[in-house]
């Protein structure tokens, strides 16, 4: 069975955007545009690696990471932070890495394969 | 010394990070867990800034900010703002917080925010030096023109030297370091009107005539001993006032007026005689000096570059400078909140008020209204008037227009906030924009055409956003002066449902128009105006949208005219809004399509509809839909 990549960011269409990258190198994908969507699709799907946006509507990123971070199961989960803020490399210290919006799809590629392998 | 920063925030990871950046910049560092205990060390520590987060447990930031505020204004507060605060950020700074930054907080965002802090300390204390010195200067020529008119008065002089002299007749023998010091030529005589003492003055003038007869100063009749001014005091008992020619040492005469006093011993009789001659010329010099000083006085009163008003202690207006009345009209007589801001009772925190209790002076800044209506802000000063006892028996204003200045903190300090709120929202658009060009490449490298399709419509419809945005914030930044054009109204509703139909139709939303034939003609701006039903009929659409309850969707376009003017309604059955969006509909920044709105959308509308001198206002229900309404007069 693939990896699985769980996107997470309130605007659709880069949910749709990353979706697209990570399926078309063969990751299984998941995703949630908001924190509340996001706790019960993480229960539910149990992704390998997360990347998540730090500012939504009705929630804040680094709130989502402490909530979910908390429970065992998930203590150890990869989170790729992408976010348009500045300044961001200090929200998630644990973070596997963080990038900037626009983001170029190689670089979040590797990011990813540095971090759980490929598919 | 080492400025304190008093440092609030209830997570202690950021008062750590947030603390020690503040240390490397030089800051003696407070820090607080909670706005109760922010509040303890404000008021034992007063410093003069303060770095709060906005959202904490307990007291919030904003409850902490009115505090302070309330206890002591000129303290400096910044507001650290998390995500999504912009609105409390908004309402921060409308109970005059000086700046906010946004989490995470990024030390150079830091350190210009602290910057623009302490310049607005210096700034103030520098005006409140040089209002001081003002002061001081007032006060000084005020002291002056007193002491002239003591001087002039050489009756009262008479007077009150006559009832000093009673008591210290015995002693006259010596000198009186006092004769010394008067402007006038005074001699003490005897009851043979031999002269025992002389002034300063006198001797200079009439030479040291100490031991002879006084009469033989003058002229005439008073010159032969019988009919002199001292000779008249002893035979009648009474004080005397004449005038005389005066002979000087080089025999020239002089035009003086004498005054005498008698001088009575125990024993109740007329024992010496004083004397004092003041010299017609001197009068005359003292009183063009007096009435220069005056005008001097009225003229800094006038053209000193602030209004200034004394009022009494119903803060009814004494008198007022003339840059007052001309910005105020003629106020003397009035009261000062009537005259300045059309109010029924003194301003919350009148800081005449508290002069007028504590006797020191106070500040403040206000908004009031000019005479033609237009708030103006000023930044207030107050300076206690007290009478010979020490009572204050009135209280000077002193008002600075800062207007200009306000306006532009404002504009700067919405642009910084637009500025932060929208590079998040463009590098989304510029995300998604990379998401519609990443799916046409990778229709065209697959040859699936129908992905292309889907991928470009993408890239065309977020093109389309970007540009709404750009031109909404060009629109925002630059001040755009109406250019009036008289036009058919029919017309411009025409455009307006013709530019906004396409994406009506893509929604399927349907939109009709109910437009009066006889709308008749206004004068418009049709750029801004237009713009501005465009955004709103828009709005309506996406309402409409984003309402899934119903099974179909319509927005009506109405105009009709009224007497002296055209009316517009703008009514969906979308999804409606909450009353707390609806009361917040209009200002800047707020917006409930998270990062696709800019917040500027209607408060742009509301600013086009302003400067055409109409109405705009919204009634909704929610889950029913809303209607917004646009009253637009026909010549501005």
């Amino acid at each position: 069975m693939a990896k699985k990549i769980m996107v997470v960011d309130d605007d659709p269409d880069i949910v749709e955007y990353l979706v697209s990258i990570f399926s078309g190198k063969g990751y299984d994908t998941c995703s949630a545009n908001g924190g509340e969507a996001a706790l019960e699709v993480l229960e539910r799907e149990h992704p390998d690696l997360l990347t998540l946006d730090l500012e939504m509507p009705d929630e804040w990123g680094p709130r989502l990471y402490r909530k979910f971070s908390q429970k065992p199961e998930f203590k150890e989960l990869p989170v790729v932070v992408i976010s348009g803020l500045a300044g961001i490399h200090l929200a998630i210290r644990r973070a596997v890495a963080t990038v900037n919006k626009p983001f170029d799809p190689d670089q979040v590629l590797a990011i990813v394969e540095g971090a759980i392998g490929k598919p | 010394m080492r400025k304190k920063v008093l440092l609030v925030d209830d997570e202690p990871g950021i008062r750590k990070v947030v603390g020690i950046t503040l240390a490397d910049l030089g800051y003696e560092v407070l820090e607080a867990v909670s706005g109760d205990e922010a509040l303890a060390i404000f008021r034992r520590e007063k410093p003069p800034l303060v770095l709060t987060d906005i959202r904490m447990p307990g007291m919030d930031g904003l409850e902490l900010l009115k505090h302070i505020k309330a206890e002591n204004p000129e303290t400096e507060v910044i507001l650290v703002t998390g995500h999504g605060d912009l609105d409390m950020a908004v309402q921060g700074l409308k109970l005059e917080a000086c700046d906010f930054i946004s989490k995470p907080v990024n030390s150079e965002m830091l350190e210009i925010a602290l910057k623009r802090a302490m310049d607005k300390i210096v700034m103030r204390q520098r005006m409140q030096n040089y209002m001081e010195n003002l002061e001081f200067m007032v006060n000084e020529q005020t002291q002056h023109m007193v002491e002239l008119e003591r001087q002039c008065a050489a009756q009262e002089a008479v007077d009150g030297l006559t009832k000093a002299m009673g008591g210290l007749a015995g002693e006259v023998a010596g000198e009186f370091a006092m004769f010394n010091a008067l402007p006038c030529l005074v001699s003490i005589q005897d009851r043979d009107q031999r002269i025992l003492s002389v002034n300063q003055l006198y001797r200079e003038r009439l030479g040291d005539r100490v031991g002879q007869p006084g009469f033989a100063i003058y002229a005439g009749a008073a010159g032969e001993g019988l009919d002199s001014p001292v000779a008249r005091t002893l035979r009648t008992g009474q004080g005397q006032r004449s005038r005389e020619g005066l002979f000087g040492p080089d025999e020239t005469l002089s035009a003086v007026t004498v005054h005498t006093a008698p001088i009575h011993s125990a024993d109740g009789q007329v024992n010496l005689v004083l004397e004092i001659l003041v010299e017609a010329g001197e009068v005359q010099r003292l009183q063009d000096e007096l009435h220069t000083t005056r005008q001097r006085y009225q003229q800094l009163f006038d053209e000193a570059p602030c209004f200034i008003t004394v009022q009494d202690r119903n803060l009814r207006i004494q008198a007022a400078n003339s840059r007052f009345r001309q910005e105020f009209g003629p106020a003397t007589g009035g009261l000062c909140y009537q005259v300045y801001c059309g109010a029924e009772r003194p301003c919350f925190g009148c800081p005449i008020l508290k002069t007028f209790e504590d006797g020191c002076s106070h500040q403040c800044e206000l908004t009031v209204r000019g005479k033609n209506g237009d708030p103006v802000n000023v930044v207030i000063w107050t300076a206690a008037i007290r009478n010979a006892a020490g009572e204050i028996e009135g209280v000077m204003e002193m008002a600075t227009d800062i207007t200009e200045l306000s306006r532009m903190q404002d504009h700067l300090a919405s642009l910084g906030m637009l500025i932060a709120s929208l590079s998040h929202g463009i590098k989304g658009l510029l995300t998604a924009l990379d998401g519609g060009v990443y799916k046409v490449n990778a229709g065209f490298r697959s040859g699936d055409a129908a992905m292309v399709q889907t991928g470009w419509s993408k890239v065309t419809e977020l093109v389309g956003r970007i540009k709404g945005m750009v031109l909404d914030i060009l629109f925002y930044a630059k001040k755009r002066e109406l250019q009036l054009r008289q036009m058919s109204a029919a017309d411009m509703a025409r455009q307006v449902v013709e530019a906004v139909a396409p994406k009506a139709e893509h929604l399927g939303v349907v939109l009709t128009t109910e437009i009066s034939p006889d709308l008749g003609d206004f004068s418009v701006d049709e750029v801004v105006l237009s713009a501005a039903m465009v955004n709103i009929l828009e709005n309506a659409v996406d309402a409409c949208v984003e309402d899934k309850a119903k099974a179909s969707h319509t927005v009506v376009f109405r105009a009709r005219p009224d007497s002296s003017g055209v009316f517009f309604e703008i009514e969906d059955n979308g999804c409606g809004m909450q009353p707390e969006t609806l009361s917040r509909l209009f200002s800047v920044f707020f917006s409930t399509k998270g990062s696709r709105g800019t917040g500027l959308g209607l408060f742009i509308a509301k600013k086009a509809v302003d400067q055409h001198g109409g109405r705009i206002g919204a009634v909704s229900e929610p889950g029913q839909g809303s209607a917004f309404r646009i009253w637009i007069p026909r010549s501005r």
